[in-house]
């Protein structure tokens, strides 16, 4: 009771923007090019075998390809909010339309399995990546 | 907004002298911080947050603040330089909760 009216309403923040200034875009760069890899085997796979071998290895890869797709696209996300700041968009003007055209990607790769969208990604990542080491020099 | 004159301390930055959920008594800001002292400011990229930091250096009205946690403060001057010094709100004088380590604060 007593604490009630005693605890402040006001929160003073001593915080450590974790992970403390650690941003890299190569987790990114990795899931995108698992991506375009699922996709390659997975057209790779025969069309008409119907064995469970076949079936379960169709299933895994359209799973690993999603699984990937979605880390693209919390990681492209991070670097968005967290590490870019606006001196980098004055610089890099087109940073917003890059990084969204490249989450729109990530999912259309969710979606589909189109060896020109994950082509597309890839290339919409490594755009990323050369910004963001851009920005270290 | 008025001056705080209660606050929690969130977060890890100014450990080991302040922990996550420590309650202060906070004091107005001196005229010129001094050096040690536990201060509440605005953080520069978002105004309505409050930081608490520890002054490392005051120069020509500017005071340069950092967490105690070295490699554990990065929302501090390494992060976005110095703050003047018309931007600290208060300074941590008492800690009253938890009980254990209830007592003034050493700047």
């Amino acid at each position: 009771m007593f604490a009630r009216l005693l605890k402040p309403s006001v929160i003073a923040h001593a915080h450590c923007d974790i992970p403390c200034g650690i941003y890299d875009p190569t987790p990114a760069k990795i899931a995108a090019d698992t991506v375009a890899k699922m996709v390659e085997k997975i057209d790779a796979l025969d069309k008409n075998a119907t064995d469970l071998t076949t079936r379960g290895n169709f299933v895994r890869m359209i799973s690993v390809k999603e699984q990937h797709a979605e880390i693209v696209k919390k990681e492209l996300q991070v670097l968005w909010s967290d590490y870019f700041k606006p001196e980098h968009v004055q610089k890099f003007p087109k940073l917003h339309e890059t990084f969204w055209n490249a989450l729109k990607l990530a999912s259309k790769n969710k979606q589909n399995v189109d060896a020109k969208a994950a082509a597309d990604l890839q290339a919409a990542v490594k755009e990323i990546s050369d910004i963001f080491w851009a920005t270290k020099k | 907004m008025t001056r705080p004159w209660r606050v929690a301390v969130s977060g890890h930055s100014m450990e080991p002298a302040l922990r996550e959920g420590d309650w202060l008594l906070m004091l107005p800001p001196r005229r010129t911080p001094r050096r040690g002292d536990v201060v509440l400011f605005r953080d520069p990229r978002e105004r309505d947050r409050l930081l608490l930091k520890r002054v490392a250096a005051v120069r020509d009205g500017a005071c340069v603040v950092e967490g105690d946690h070295v490699g554990h403060s990065t929302a501090d001057s390494r992060h976005f330089g110095a703050i003047p010094a018309s931007d600290v709100i208060a300074r941590a004088a008492f800690r009253y909760a938890p009980l254990r380590r209830f007592g003034p604060l050493r700047g």
